[in-house]
Formats: C-alpha cells, sequence, structure tokens
C-alpha cells in the first residue's frame, strides 16, 4: 500500500520535473512543509493559545498571533529561498565506482538571496551554500555509484530551511546528462599479468612468423591486424589467427584474454591493466568486443579508454517519460516562455 | 515517501554529539534570550537559582569555546540531583505558581548542559518561547512586554545563525529579516488581536502566588500601614467619566477591621475564600458617563475592590457585600478593570436603626489600655450625644500636641495608652486605631476603615494614580440616626495629609519614601523627572487599558459599536474571515510575481507566445532557433502562413536588432499581436490534435 503511494507521488513528481540540465524553481515545483521542529512549535502555538484563553492574557494572545504570524511569513521566506533559482548543470564527472563522481551546478539565484542551499542525493550532501540575489556561484556535490557506466543521479534534492528551521522548502534536479562511472579496477590474475614486457618487435615477428597460428573464422571485435587478408583476397573468407605469442600481449590489452571470466570481472581486470600501462606511460591498445582502441599513451587516451570500458554494453539512459506537449516552460526553457502559462 | 525522506535527511544533517556541532554565534542569542527571560522573574526566583542559571549558562558557553568541557554522564547526574535537592529544600512542599515558575526555570538551566545538538537547541527555544509566555502571566507592563518580545526576537535570530551559519553578517540581516517579516504581517496580528474571539476559560487555572504583595492586608497592626508608606508601587489608577474628586473626599474603602485581637485590628469575619478560577479583568466598557469611574487595579491577590464612599458597581465583575463594601468573585492575579458609579445621595441603604450586629462594633479586649478606656467613660459621660463624644475626641486630637509622623516611637505595652498620653506621635494606623478603642470604650459602635486616601493626578490629569503610601486607615462610627459616619483622626492632626497627602504632611520630618532611592516619586522637587515619570506612566496605562485589558467586555463593547454588532459567533467568523482574506492576499502577491518572473520584456512573453503556437501546431522549436529561421521552417510546413510568420519574425528582429525606429513600440506590439492571431488561425486547422512525435518534444526542451 505504502509502496504503491510511494511510486505514484514519485511518478507524480517526476512529472512534474521533467530530466533536464537546466532546472528553475518557481511555485511550479517547489514543495514546502512544516519539519519536525515545525510541528513541535505549532503545538507549542497551540499551548500557548490555550494558555492566554485560560488566564485571560492578552498578551500570551499577542505573542501567539505574532510568532504564528511570523511562521506564515517564514513559509514565505522559505519559499523564497529557492524560487527564482536556476541551476544548470555545467559539468558531469567521471569517476571510479565507488568514489564520488562530481557533479558540477551552476547555480543563479533569482531576484531574492538564496540562503542556506543545500544539495542532496542518496547520503551525499552538499551543505549551506548561499547565492545572492541574481548571482552565481558553482556548487560541486560529489554523488557516488557502485555501478560502472553512465551515472545519472534520478534527483538531486535541493532543499533549504532558512530562516527558521521550522519548515523545509525542497524540490529536485533531475539532470539530463550523465556522468561516467569508471569500473573498479581489480588486479589480474598473475598468469596473465606476468607476460607485460614484451615490446613492439616480438609482437610483430610473432605476426610474421606465422607460426604457431590458430585459424579460425572471424567474429566481431577481432583486431583487423589479426585478419589474414591475404586469404580473404583469395578465398574472400575472414579468417582471423590468433597467435599464441599474443596471448598476453603488453601492447594490446585483450577482452578475451580472460576465458571463462564473467564480463564485469573482465572489465574491471581490463582497468586495472589500463591504470597501470597509464601509470608506466606504455603505449597501449584495447580491444573490447565491438571496439577498438588504436595503441597510444597519455592521459588523454587513457581517460578514453576507460570511458570506453565504463559503457562497455552499456546504453547511454533515455529519458523514460518523455514530455507531453505545452509543457515545454515547465521543461525548464523559462528564457522565453516560462511563468506564461499559470 | 515524504516521512523516509526527511529521516534520510536528519541522519544526515546531525553530526555526532559534538559541542561545537552548534554555531557559537546561535548559542550567543540563546544565552542571550536566557538571560533577558530571566530578568522579569528576578524577584519571585530565590537567588541561588538565579545564580545556577547564570553558572549553567556559562558553563555551557565557555564549553563551546572548548576552555571547560561539559560534564559527563554522570557528574551530570550528580549536578541534576544537587540541585533539585536543593529545590526541594527550599520549597519544602509548597506548591505555588511561583515554586512551579522557578521549577521551570530550573529546568531551563540543567537543560544548558545538554544543549548539543540541533534538536537540543529547538528544545530549550521551544522552552524559552514558553518562558516568555510565562513571565507575560506576571508582567504585564508595557516594559517588561518589550523586554520579553526582544527576546523571543533574540530567539529568532539565533535560529537564522543556527540553520545559516556561514552567512555573513547574520547579526544585522537577521534583525533586518525578523523585523521585515513582522512589518508584513502586522496587518494580520492587529486584526487576529482585535477580532479573535475572546472566550471564556475553557477550564479553571487559580494563579494566586504564594508571595506576599505590597499593599493593604487583613491585618492591622499599628505599625503596618507605615511599612506601606515607605513603597511607591503603584496601587491602582482611577479615571472619572467627570470632574476629579476633590483631594479631601478621595477615600477609596476596602474593607473593614471591627475586631480588636490584643493590639492587632482583624476582620470579625472571614471574607468568604475566593472560589479558584479566574476574575473577570476588564469590567467596564465604553464610554464613561459622568459620575462614573473605572478602576484599574494592579493584582493583589485579594478580592477586595476599593472604591470611594457612595458608589455603586456598574460592571459585573465586582459585587456589592456588605456595609458598602465591593468584592470580586475571584482573588486578583492579574491587574483588574472595573467600574463604578459615585451615587450622589444614598439616604436608606444604611438604615439608621441600630445595626442587627452591633455587639460586634463594640467588641473590646477585655482589659489593658485602662487610660484611654477612663478617657472614653469621661467623655460619655460629659458629652450629650455620640456625636459630642467624636467631637470631643476629635477636638482633643486638633487642640493638643499630637504629631503624624512615618517614625513613631516603640510603644510595646498598652500602645494606646501610650499613644494616646505619652507618645502623642504615631501613624494613621495607630490614630485610628485608638480612636476606635476609644469610642467602643464609650459605648459608640465604631470600626477601622482600611483603604487608601488621596491620589495624585497623572499625565493632564486625565486620571489618577494612586500608590501604596496613600494607604490609609480611619474610623466609621454609627450614629443614631445617620448611619455609619466617617471620623478621620488623622484629619484632625495632620489636616495636610488629608488635603494634598503624605508628601506635604512629613514634609518636615524629610521621612517621604526616605528607604525608596529608586522612586521618582521622592524627588517631588525635579520637575523633569515628574514629567518622565509621568509620561512613562501614562504610556503604561494606555497600554494596560487598551492592550492589556482588552478582553471579552472590551472586544464586545468595540464589537457593538461597529456596524452590525457582533457577538461571539459572529466573531468566530470574522476571525476566520480575516485568516482567508490573508490567504488570499498572499496567494494573488504570489500569483503576481509568479507573473512577473516570467520575462519582463513584451516582445519577449510575445515570442513566447509565437513558439508555444508552434509547438502546439506540430513544428517544435529548436533551442537558440532564430525567429526567420523558424518562420522558414513554418512556411516549409504551412505555406499558407509564409507571409506571416516572415512579418512576425522581421517585426521581432527589429525589435531586438533594429536601430532606433520612429513607430510607437506599443503600435508595434499591436501589430505583433495582430500577427499572431492571424498566425494562429492559419495554423491551427491540419494538426491540431496530431502533433509532432515525442522525441522531438524531448530533444528540443534540451
Amino acid at each position: 500500500m505504502f509502496q504503491v503511494v510511494r511510486a505514484r507521488w514519485r511518478r507524480w513528481v517526476n512529472r512534474r520535473l521533467p530530466r533536464t540540465d537546466k532546472q528553475v524553481f518557481s511555485q511550479r515545483n517547489i514543495f514546502i512543509l512544516p519539519t519536525g521542529s515545525g510541528v513541535v512549535f505549532g503545538v507549542l502555538l497551540l499551548v500557548m493559545l490555550i494558555t492566554g484563553i485560560n488566564y485571560q492574557n492578552s498578551l500570551i494572545y499577542l505573542l501567539t498571533f505574532l510568532l504564528g504570524a511570523i511562521m506564515v511569513a517564514a513559509m514565505h521566506q522559505t519559499h523564497r529561498n529557492l524560487s527564482g533559482l536556476e541551476l544548470t548543470l555545467i559539468q558531469t564527472g567521471e569517476a571510479f565506482a565507488g568514489e564520488p563522481v562530481p557533479f558540477r551546478f551552476r547555480a543563479m539565484s533569482g531576484k531574492y538571496d538564496a540562503v542556506a542551499i543545500a544539495l542532496r542525493s542518496g547520503d551525499q550532501t552538499l551543505e549551506q551554500q548561499h547565492v545572492p540575489a541574481r548571482q552565481t556561484a558553482d556548487l560541486s556535490i560529489a554523488l557516488t555509484s557502485v555501478q560502472r557506466g553512465y551515472f545519472r543521479p534520478d534527483r538531486i534534492r535541493v532543499e533549504t530551511r532558512f530562516p527558521f528551521g521550522l519548515l523545509k522548502a525542497w524540490s529536485w534536479v533531475r539532470p539530463l546528462s550523465c556522468g561516467i562511472v569508471y569500473p573498479r579496477p581489480v588486479a589480474a590474475p598473475e598468469a596473465v599479468s606476468t607476460v607485460t614486457d614484451g615490446d613492439d618487435q616480438a609482437s610483430a615477428r610473432s605476426v610474421d612468423g606465422n607460426d604457431h597460428a590458430d585459424i579460425r573464422p572471424w567474429r566481431e571485435g577481432d583486431l583487423s591486424q589479426r585478419v589474414l587478408w591475404k586469404r580473404y583476397a583469395r578465398t574472400g573468407q575472414m579468417v582471423t589467427a590468433d597467435w599464441e605469442g599474443e596471448q598476453g600481449s603488453p601492447q594490446w590489452l585483450d577482452y578475451h584474454a580472460f576465458p571463462g571470466v564473467d564480463t564485469e570481472l573482465r572489465i574491471s581486470y581490463l582497468t586495472a591493466q589500463v591504470l597501470e600501462r597509464g601509470r608506466s606511460g606504455t603505449p597501449f591498445g584495447l580491444n573490447l568486443p565491438g571496439q577498438v582502441i588504436e595503441p597510444d599513451s597519455g592521459p588523454a587516451h587513457l581517460t578514453r579508454c576507460l570511458r570506453s570500458l565504463a559503457v562497455f554494453g552499456k546504453e547511454k539512459p533515455r529519458e523514460e517519460a518523455s514530455v507531453p506537449f505545452g509543457t515545454r516552460a515547465s521543461a525548464g526553457d523559462t528564457t522565453t516562455a516560462s511563468g506564461e502559462q499559470g | 515517501m515524504m516521512r523516509s525522506k526527511s529521516i534520510a535527511t536528519r541522519s544526515v544533517a546531525m553530526p555526532p554529539a559534538d559541542v561545537t556541532a552548534l554555531p557559537t554565534r546561535a548559542l550567543v542569542w540563546l544565552v542571550g534570550s536566557f538571560g533577558l527571560l530571566l530578568t522579569p522573574q528576578w524577584d519571585r526566583l530565590p537567588l541561588w537559582l538565579i545564580a545556577a542559571c547564570i553558572v549553567l549558562a556559562a558553563w555551557r558557553y565557555l564549553a563551546q569555546n572548548g576552555r571547560v568541557r561539559l560534564p559527563g554522564k554522570w557528574q551530570k547526574t550528580g549536578i541534576m540531583l544537587v540541585v533539585i535537592a536543593i529545590y526541594v529544600a527550599t520549597v519544602q512542599g509548597r506548591f505555588t505558581v511561583d515554586t512551579a515558575a522557578s521549577f521551570f526555570v530550573l529546568a531551563v538551566g540543567l537543560k544548558w548542559l545538554e544543549t548539543r545538538t540541533e534538536r537540543d537547541f529547538y528544545v530549550l527555544f521551544f522552552i524559552l518561547v514558553y518562558l516568555a509566555t510565562v513571565n507575560f502571566l506576571f508582567h504585564q507592563e508595557i516594559y517588561w512586554a518589550v523586554i520579553n518580545l526582544v527576546a523571543v526576537g533574540l530567539l529568532l535570530v539565533g535560529l537564522q545563525a543556527l540553520n545559516a551559519p556561514e552567512l555573513p553578517r547574520t547579526m544585522a540581516s537577521g534583525w533586518r529579516r525578523l523585523g521585515k517579516m513582522l512589518l508584513k504581517t502586522l496587518p494580520i496580528v492587529i486584526l487576529l488581536f482585535v477580532f479573535f474571539p475572546r472566550m471564556a476559560p475553557l477550564w479553571s487555572v487559580p494563579m494566586v502566588s504564594g508571595q506576599a504583595r505590597t499593599g493593604i492586608s487583613d491585618t492591622m497592626r499599628p505599625g503596618d500601614i507605615s511599612n506601606l508608606a515607605q513603597s511607591s508601587e503603584r496601587a491602582f489608577r482611577a479615571t472619572f467619566g467627570g470632574e476629579l474628586p476633590a483631594y479631601r473626599d478621595r477615600y477609596w474603602r476596602g474593607l473593614i477591621l471591627d475586631y480588636l485581637d490584643g493590639e492587632t485590628w482583624r476582620q470579625g469575619e472571614k471574607e468568604p475564600l475566593g472560589r479558584p478560577g479566574r476574575v473577570a479583568v476588564d469590567g467596564g466598557a465604553g464610554n464613561l458617563e459622568p459620575g462614573d469611574y473605572d478602576v484599574l487595579l494592579e493584582p493583589t491577590d485579594q478580592i477586595w475592590a476599593f472604591a470611594l464612599e457612595g458608589s455603586r458597581a456598574v460592571s459585573d465583575n465586582v459585587l456589592r457585600s456588605e456595609d458598602s463594601l465591593f468584592r470580586f468573585r475571584r482573588p486578583a492575579d492579574t491587574s483588574v478593570r472595573y467600574r463604578m458609579a459615585l451615587t450622589p445621595e444614598e439616604p436608606a441603604t444604611d438604615s439608621p436603626r441600630v445595626p442587627d450586629n452591633v455587639r460586634r462594633y463594640l467588641q473590646l479586649p477585655a482589659e489593658g489600655n485602662p487610660r484611654a478606656r477612663a478617657l472614653a467613660k469621661r467623655l460619655a459621660e460629659t458629652a450629650t450625644s455620640d456625636g459630642a463624644v467624636v467631637d470631643a475626641l476629635l477636638s482633643r486630637f486638633r487642640e493638643q500636641a499630637y504629631f503624624y509622623t512615618l517614625r513613631p516611637p516603640a510603644m510595646p505595652d498598652n500602645g494606646i495608652d501610650t499613644l494616646l498620653f505619652d507618645a502623642k506621635r504615631g501613624f494613621c494606623a495607630h490614630y485610628a486605631g485608638a480612636a476606635t478603642f476609644v469610642f467602643r470604650a464609650a459605648g459608640i459602635p465604631a470600626r477601622v476603615v482600611v483603604g487608601y486616601q488621596g491620589g495624585d493626578p497623572g499625565m493632564d490629569n486625565a486620571y489618577l494614580i494612586i500608590r501604596q503610601y496613600d494607604a490609609h486607615a480611619w474610623v466609621e462610627v454609627w450614629l443614631q440616626g445617620q448611619g455609619w459616619v466617617r471620623v478621620d483622626p488623622t484629619a484632625a492632626i495632620a489636616p495636610s495629609r488629608i488635603e494634598s497627602g503624605l508628601r506635604d504632611a512629613v514634609a518636615e520630618e524629610g521621612s517621604f519614601l526616605e528607604d525608596d532611592w529608586a522612586s521618582p516619586q521622592r524627588y517631588g522637587d525635579l520637575a523633569m523627572l515628574q514629567w518622565a515619570s509621568l509620561q512613562l506612566d501614562r504610556i503604561n496605562y494606555h497600554w494596560q487599558r487598551w492592550v492589556v485589558g482588552y478582553q471579552g467586555q472590551s472586544q464586545l463593547d468595540l464589537m457593538s459599536r461597529l456596524p452590525g454588532g457582533m457577538g461571539l459567533r459572529e466573531l468566530g467568523y470574522f476571525t476566520a474571515a480575516v485568516v482567508g482574506f490573508a490567504l488570499l492576499i498572499a496567494g494573488l502577491v504570489s500569483a503576481w510575481h509568479l507573473r512577473r518572473s516570467g520575462p519582463r520584456d513584451p516582445v519577449a512573453r510575445l515570442l513566447g507566445q509565437w513558439h508555444r503556437m508552434c509547438e502546439r501546431s506540430g513544428i517544435p522549436v529548436r533551442q537558440g532557433e532564430t525567429p526567420s529561421r523558424l518562420a522558414e521552417r513554418i512556411a516549409a510546413v504551412r505555406p499558407g502562413a509564409e507571409n506571416t510568420a516572415h512579418s512576425f519574425a522581421r517585426l521581432v528582429n527589429k525589435h531586438y536588432y533594429g536601430s532606433g525606429s520612429d513607430v510607437a513600440p506599443r503600435v508595434v506590439r499591436n501589430a505583433m499581436r495582430r500577427l499572431l492571431t492571424t498566425m494562429g488561425k492559419q495554423l491551427s486547422p491540419p494538426g491540431r490534435r496530431s502533433g509532432p512525435p515525442r522525441e522531438t518534444a524531448v530533444r528540443v526542451k534540451g
């Protein structure tokens, strides 16, 4: 029962807050409720009112009304903290699984100061940022994912309890862009990692030598160098040679080098190897089914390999619920049309 | 969903229990507010408790800076037990409002050692707000009210500091923010205050303090009233519908003492105990008729209502009891307003026949004061009537060297004899007691009346202020054919006391308020000080009259003057209407803000309309697309709209990028509107319902 309500609520919120990299908060998408302290404060006001009635004390009435009115004003104030604030996702981060992935937002406040804004997703919090009126500030929240691949937080809660902490106003940002989570590196087993100090000549020689080749039909992901092009020209059959000497080739990191190992673990092995090569500065190439990265070295190459490993076999997330028509403004494109429909 | 979310939040927001988790600035405000809230309590709290509170709060503050450590669990328990033991020892099982209040303060004091987390901070916040409420029960003068409200303000600023510790200039911006909130909501607060129905108490709550209040009491020993004469505390204020009565006629009767017990005068019959509950505090609403007067009595914890001789009750919170005295139904534990009227002549109420209980007024102790008894016998024998006896005694007071003094000698044995024949120096209570004794010994029914005599006009003679030093005792004798007649021996000895007050009566002696250094009344010759004191009193008077005293009666009176005369029920509706109206206004304001939050530029708004129109009719607008580009695409899809779209795009471009045009912007905008209308018709028919594929829409909004 609770689950159903919860799912329904979630769907409703998601409809109201479509995925976008630029979220402007307004009456449409700000939620406000008393905090626990706020509820207690309400009870206190009631007790005070009863005290005032029982003791026929006008000043207690006055104090009660004053505090009650201030509570209402605080509601306005708390709401105003968020209202008009514009959060733009300006950079998505990349990190290893289990490590924090930074998401950088540029916050631009509207007509009023945005005071004590906290970003939160899961158990990660960015506490207390202040953005004075009509100014910008960059906020960066680090989120963790234990799974490699495209990482797009479902929603990041943006909350403020200022001024009194008796009320909380909140909303969510649901980023459209994804961060990338690299696989967790796992050191490859001994047998493989020992054969790392070969050189170009050795590998070239074995290719040339044609000695201990296993000939098999081409399958997707095979390196083009290994296709026996002469035979292809002759017979029209794509045949690949698996060179014994190539197993554990120092230059090529191969997805197929770990027979019988689970995909994720293979990816982790490869990641560890990529990192190791990156550290030592050795040029290397990466061979994944369906994708080949030619040997190279340097940080850009390293990043490219890591990204490929991260998203290997993953699809870029799509917007699950497309936006119906006429909601362009609430989708965040407020520069032209916000507030027109309200 | 919400719940789980907020719990997760809490677990994140709550740092481990560590002293520095609370921002120092927030803590400072909290401590400051506590200090302020203690000040109204200073006279009713035991000294040790105040000291303990200061120590505990200081401890907490020092711990913030890391100079000391907060006590551990055992130490804390020890401190708690010790303090509570002291409390129990001093209270000794008495349960009054005072002990309750001090227990409350004690709890706050102990809480300081436990204030580690945000949650504790809120607990203290709530307690301190309620402490402010409790303070209002005891003190309602405007300055205490200001102190209380400032303390609550400090709390609210402290909360702001707690919730945004990093915000620069917390204090200034905190007060400014609070002030703005107050200004915005003040109209609503005032409306609620005026119109919120003042209901009768939901259940009865006695609040009689155990603490003795300054004021007259129901017994009178010879020295009692001269103690009161050292106090310049206000007893009550009286506002008259007509002229102020002459000074010598300002006899405020309070109670009658008719039983002499050795040296002490008492009430022969105990007053019926006031039932627990509340006295209506605002009798007397509406305009004062000539002859009416309102009395605003400071709390006495007694049921006595003071009234001029020859008054009748107008407001229904005072009752006439026997002997033409007036009583509240319940003790006045807060200031009470009541209305009386002077009846010019009241011939028949006290019938001139001998009172039934005449023996009561002839009661004397069996022995003692023989010379006074002898004097009485002599007077009774020589005089022809009771009236003559009275006159004879007064002449004796007038002619012989009796002195009116605030420094009478001690008269331990046979005090009346000593006073009348040896010392001849005394205060009103001495003379009133002695005169009653003599009259009774002479066989004339007589009684001591205690109350106040006099009263100084406040600012602009708007009302009289009667202070404790105006306390007075005089005599009433029962004369055949006249009933009870006032006889004031003090008037015979020191006429200035009756004509112009105690200050003049003891001017030579210099004993007026000699122990009360701080009282402005003591320095009657400093005109500036008097003026300031009276101004302050006037402000306070109006505060008490119109704000503190605004209760059921006043409210109903005010409502009855408004058109449509409202009762309690209508008031309830009205309050609901006020709140609803306020919400409506707030909604309108925020809707207006919402409108305003869109582009201000009217052309940008028109552009937005155009974009939406395009999307509705199946031509998705791309991010960052120029108007001309869009117009071209429209032309491609709907050739019919080509001209209008291009014209519109041209106008937009001209507005933003063209050089200053000689056409008025309003005209241009109207042209654009017309184009939009036309375009709407041109675009709508074919694809009204179909709409473009969804993916496009998603991509577009990116």
